[in-house]
């Protein structure tokens, strides 16, 4: 019961110095928690490395008092609200969130906010009104591998498709924009789909076992972290090979240009960076900060093309993911331009 | 006649009709086209399965709550540590491996610790030994994909007429562990032990040390699995053996082998192994949706244990 009326105060404080007049809070005494659902791949390892680089830096200046990383076990929605609950009695000031379910957690992610704490999601977003999101325009990115093909291949042909891991959003999402992209280009036709669950040797077993019964095949679209196994597969069953998209994995982009280099293969590479967890601590710093952030921003994405190829390549740490990581600046920036829509 | 009806009371048939009923019905939907590269393919990709089933065949017999859930995280760790030391160079191919097999000895004696020291069953120390050896695997080398040595790459994807050559050897390695099953005192008493662990020990069977060895055996399959699909995929990855987890028990039911233990039988993890990838195929062949193909995936599976299970009983 205590507990629960010293948080309604805590709440009232917080709203009131939310408001304008105190539009120049300084952040220095406050502290930032990162609540991240999973830990198992490339990917998610590169985030937190790159948490870890910047807020580290960033406390040390005094930007904040601290930044912390949690990180659940099981990659369970369950699990992650009872972090979450723990993280608004251990006092933090604000939680950014990459989240097991953009539902699932909506119940803490509200008890944190009536706890005056601020939450801001990114990658995986929770929708609950009360929380910022900074989300990725997935199915954005499934057209532009599309256009992007249209563009190479005037005639058009047939397409692979390789999607994610079934049920989860963000497949959906990109998938949903392959095939918008594939409706608006009538001279391709996805002649096969399968499931690689962003890993590569998922998706390379799967693009094996479908290949002989397939006709031939100019393009594969994809989901990032397949790139590579989908290619393996390709040149085992001795086809021609396709343009298959790319992920920014450092395999992908390595072998992308031993291949440009062997024989001008041309292709792009898109992903989101997993240095996107520091643009939420910044965007973060700066609502704790008491400017005034629209609720939904959006990522850029990180495009690599041909002629950027091996400047990327060489910035990726041998077998990473390309990354970038955001400062106050970029934070302000994309806020700015979410204002401006 | 009489040898087909014997054939027909084989536990592991059934695993293997279903496999060809499957893949006949590929090659129908594609009138045949590809139907041979199919199995060829099934051939590359069940040969993973069957390497580590064959581990958790054994710890499956030893009786009602034995399973390994660590597989999947030593399958990891061993690909992870033993693709870093080797850092792509072809003399430390051998060494390598020997490295990937310390892993897997240590893993199972650890959970062989687990279990008998601080009596926690088989199912909870398994599984929270695979959160830390996964945690290992991450702190190792944080998720970097080392490619592997070019001679390794190349031997696990040979093909010898057709037949990949990693195949040929583990149908061989099958082969040995079926007659370790049945001809020999080590697999006698694994069965044994699996019917009735109590009387096993009655009769002067050495219980502790054989579950020592298999559940050691069983982690030192998953590493060397590992070590060979980390190489075979370009590398190994934190998330790589995650799908091999439901699978090697999926492998092993199907395959005839029963879940409660003191039954088992190594051919049909072939059968099985080659079933599961062939289903995914046909349903991914067929162009069906991700929820249809789960859900048939399940159905399908159903209908053959309960095939195979039903005709079990009958012959007792």
């Amino acid at each position: 019961m205590t507990v629960r009326v010293s948080s309604l105060a805590l709440a009232l404080i917080t709203a009131t110095a939310l408001t304008p007049l105190a539009a120049l809070a300084d952040t220095a005494d406050k502290r930032i928690a990162l609540s991240n659902n999973y830990a198992g791949n490339s990917w998610r390892q590169a985030m937190l490395q790159s948490w870890d680089k910047v807020t580290s830096a960033a406390v040390q200046d005094g930007a904040v008092a601290a930044a912390d990383a949690f990180t659940t076990a099981e990659n369970q929605v369950t699990e992650q609200a009872a972090q979450i609950q723990n993280l608004i009695l251990q006092g933090y000031d604000a939680i950014v969130i990459n989240a097991a379910s953009p539902e699932g957690l909506n119940g803490a992610v509200q008890e944190a906010c009536d706890a005056g704490l601020t939450v801001v999601s990114f990658d995986g977003i929770v929708t609950a009104d009360c929380a910022w999101r900074i989300a990725v325009d997935f199915k954005k990115m499934g057209k532009d591998e599309v256009t992007y093909l249209a563009e190479k291949l005037p005639d058009g042909g047939n397409l692979l498709e390789i999607r994610g891991l079934a049920g989860v959003f963000v497949d959906d999402e990109i998938s949903a924009g392959i095939h918008e992209g594939v409706s608006e280009n009538p001279q391709f036709k996805i002649v096969g789909s399968v499931h690689g669950d962003w890993a590569q040797d998922v998706a390379q077993k799967a693009v094996a076992g479908i290949l002989p019964s397939l006709p031939e095949v100019v393009g594969v679209v994809t989901q990032g972290g397949d790139g590579y196994g989908a290619a393996q597969a390709f040149k085992a069953a001795g086809r021609d090979m396709p343009i298959i998209v790319m992920g920014n994995r450092q395999d992908e982009l390595a072998w992308w240009k031993e291949q440009k280099d062997a024989n001008g293969y041309e292709t792009m590479s898109v992903s989101i960076a997993p240095g996107v967890s520091t643009l939420a601590f910044w965007v973060a710093q700066q609502i704790l900060d008491g400017a005034d952030v629209p609720k939904d921003l959006t990522v850029p994405f990180l495009r690599i093309d041909q002629d950027n190829l091996e400047e990327n390549l060489e910035t990726t740490q041998k077998g990473g993911v390309a990354n970038v990581e955001y400062a106050l600046d970029d934070a302000k920036k994309v806020i700015a331009e979410a204002k401006g829509d | 006649m009489s040898a087909i009806a014997k054939l027909a009371r084989q536990p592991w048939i059934f695993a293997f009709v279903a496999a060809v009923a499957v893949w006949l019905a590929t090659a129908a939907f594609t009138h045949g086209q590809g139907a041979g590269g199919v199995l060829s393919v099934a051939f590359t990709f069940a040969t993973f399965f069957v390497i580590v089933a064959i581990g958790q065949m054994f710890v499956v017999t030893l009786g009602p709550g034995n399973v390994d859930l660590s597989i999947p995280a030593t399958m990891t760790l061993a690909g992870t540590v033993s693709m870093k030391i080797m850092d792509g160079a072809n003399w430390m191919i051998l060494p390598g491996y020997l490295i990937a097999v310390a892993v897997g000895l240590v893993v199972g004696l650890f959970n062989v610790a687990l279990i008998r020291l601080l009596r926690i069953p088989p199912i909870i120390a398994t599984l929270s030994s695979s959160f830390v050896i996964q945690s290992a695997a991450i702190w190792y080398n944080r998720g970097l994909r080392v490619k592997p040595p070019t001679l390794l790459a190349d031997f696990t994807t040979a093909k010898i007429f057709g037949l990949p050559v990693l195949a040929i050897i583990v149908i061989l390695i099958a082969a040995v562990m079926h007659v370790v099953l049945t001809r020999t005192v080590y697999g006698r008493t694994v069965i044994a032990i699996g019917q009735n662990a109590r009387a096993a020990r009655l009769a002067g069977l050495d219980v502790g040390r054989v579950r020592l060895a298999t559940y050691v055996m069983c982690a030192v399959f998953a590493a060397s699995c590992g070590y060979v699909l980390a190489g075979f995929s370009g590398g190994a990855a934190l998330n790589m053996g995650q799908e091999y987890l439901l699978s090697s028990i999926a492998v092993v039911v199907i395959g005839g082998t029963s879940v409660a233990g003191g039954f088992a039988n190594v051919p049909g993890l072939w059968g099985a192994a080659l079933f599961l990838f062939l289903l995914v195929t046909m349903l991914n062949t067929f162009g069906l949706g991700a929820g249809v193909r789960l859900v048939l995936t399940g159905l399908i599976i159903i209908t053959v244990i309960v095939i195979a299970g039903g005709s079990r009983a009958n012959a007792r």
